[in-house]
């Protein structure tokens, strides 16, 4: 048993892996559905009501998918990585640990990598699935556009899960982990509200696969990777200063 | 092993540890009492790295120690076996399942293995950390109220493990059971208010503080006797403690030694037993904290 393997465990043994997996798979299937049928199901729930929608297009069922994930996906992975992270939350456990390691990095690295595999492995699987139900409902999308858009909507994953890291190494319980993570994340995209500022923020990523099976471009997007690379390592580097820091 | 100087810890406005100057010795049994809030969670905090000292310094000569908190807890979907296996691999970089396997049976939790630890008792929890500690066979173990969830016969089987420790490792262990201290331990410290008040061997505390008494069983009915052996100038007090048994205070043991027992033979006393009576480390305890 190695620190590795322990974080493998706590994926599958507690099926955190299965929700975590399962929330986004779910919704990468609903996504591309729920665009194809919109008007459908608004005729429905509309009571009558006369309602035109445009034709749907293949690219809506992408943006479905990118709009539940970025909340409810957001949501569970956050829980999910801070019930990993916050290790020290119950100070017991945080002795057995610390006490029988050099230094407290061999701890956090297992977590973060494991974590940001898990929860970016999650919306890789809900972006194919949901690129094959777009594709066969409404039509051809730009792989390439969809596998950089993924790519960047990972990347931002990962500076989640070390936001995760770095507000655990200070939280003295996961549910408080996860609140304070949760308002980092949604002051992002009030900040964004700038239109100067949008474009550098992390979360301007969340809409990259968007935007990419669309009309943007790779460009539109580099001021984002640079800023979001950079607060992930900052986020990483306090996580550890600051669980150097922490006393039991 | 472990020697501090001036060693203080403040939380803002409380001090939980006021200058201690501590010396354990190399293979002993260091026993730490002390009333709640005291600073001996703190002290042994500090000791482990988990804490930072305000002032003061510390030196510990070891390569490796073994932790147990008071109320250890582990992740719930790890069985017994997991957890002992993972400390032996994190403290040693080591897999050794025999090794595993006997640290769990000299717990006493063999039965348990390969069940998951969200189902145990506290006590369990209790063995299991100490198994989770000793596992890598550290030089320094230190133990926070290692008994307090055990039953009689686990607390035995601990105390006896801990007791086998002695000369291959050093323990520091705190308790609020201060028999278990008096039991095992060949030295103990004493701490109130974050100020550590006695140091030294169990036996200079307790020989120290001994008072000159003696427990005297007699056949009843003794008020005749009791009268008889009234106050004089080497007998200070005589106190029936039930109705067969008599408690005689003198002013010095040398004195008690030598005359108490023709004193009870020419009182007429039908003596059934007689010896000093010791003083626990309870008595002295509170005598040194009041």
């Amino acid at each position: 048993m190695n620190l590795w393997k322990l974080e493998w465990l706590r994926l599958t043994r507690t099926k955190r892996i299965i929700g975590l997996v399962g929330v986004y798979v779910f919704f990468g299937f609903l996504g591309p559905l729920s665009a194809r049928y919109m008007e459908q199901i608004l005729e429905h729930f509309g009571g009558g009501v006369q309602i035109v929608v445009p034709e749907p297009i293949a690219a809506d069922g992408i943006t479905a998918y990118v709009s539940n994930a970025a909340q409810i996906g957001l949501l569970v992975s956050v829980g999910i990585a801070a019930g990993a992270l916050a290790f020290d939350a119950k100070p017991q456990m945080g002795i057995f640990l610390r006490t029988r390691v050099d230094h407290v990095r061999e701890i956090l690295t297992p977590r973060v990598v494991v974590m940001t595999a898990a929860v970016v492995g999650a919306f890789v699987l809900g972006s194919i699935a949901a690129l094959y139900e777009s594709i066969v409902l409404m039509g051809s999308l730009p792989i390439g556009g969809w596998a950089l858009g993924t790519l960047l909507g990972s990347l931002y994953l990962a500076f989640v899960v070390a936001v995760v890291a770095a507000v655990s190494a200070r939280a003295n319980s996961v549910l408080v982990a996860v609140m304070v993570t949760v308002g980092v994340l949604l002051a992002l995209p009030i900040l964004g509200i700038a239109p100067d500022i949008a474009e550098w923020l992390p979360s301007h990523l969340v809409g990259a696969i968007d935007g990419l099976v669309r009309d943007g471009s790779f460009g539109d997007y580099i001021r984002s990777i640079v800023v979001t690379v950079a607060l992930t390592a900052a986020s990483l580097w306090l996580a550890v200063r600051w669980s150097e820091q922490r006393e039991l | 092993m472990i020697e501090t100087k001036g060693l203080s810890k403040d939380y803002g406005d409380t001090l939980a540890l006021d200058s201690v100057d501590l010396n354990v010795e190399q293979g002993s049994v260091y026993g730490l009492v002390g009333p709640n809030g005291a600073g001996k969670t703190t002290l042994l905090g500090v000791l482990a790295g988990l804490r930072k000292a305000t002032s003061g310094s510390m030196s510990i000569a070891t390569s490796s120690i073994g932790v147990l908190p008071d109320t250890p807890l582990f992740d719930q979907w790890l069985t017994a076996r997991e957890v002992v296996d993972l400390a032996l691999f994190l403290s040693a970089g080591v897999q050794d399942d025999t090794r595993v396997a006997e640290m769990l049976e000299q717990a006493g939790i063999a039965d348990a293995a390969d069940r998951a630890v969200g189902g145990f008792s506290r006590g369990m929890l209790q063995r299991l950390g100490l198994a989770s500690s000793l596992v890598a066979g550290p030089d320094l173990v230190l133990l926070d109220e290692p008994c307090s969830a055990l039953d009689p016969l686990g607390r035995r089987e601990v105390l006896d493990l801990i007791a086998r420790l002695r000369g291959d490792a050093t323990v520091v262990f705190s308790s609020h059971i201060l028999a278990d201290v008096q039991e095992v331990c060949d030295t103990v410290g004493i701490l109130r208010q974050g100020e550590l008040i006695f140091e030294g061997p169990l036996q200079n505390l307790l020989v120290g503080k001994a008072q000159p008494r003696y427990l005297v069983r007699v056949r009843p009915p003794i008020d005749d006797l009791v009268a008889r052996l009234q106050p004089t100038d080497w007998i200070e007090e005589v106190v029936a403690v039930d109705p067969e048994l008599i408690r005689i205070t003198g002013a010095s043991l040398e004195l008690m030694e030598a005359k108490l027992v023709p004193a009870l033979a020419a009182a007429g006393a039908h003596v059934v037993s007689l010896a000093p009576e010791a003083p626990s480390l309870e008595d002295v305890f509170l005598e040194v904290v009041s």
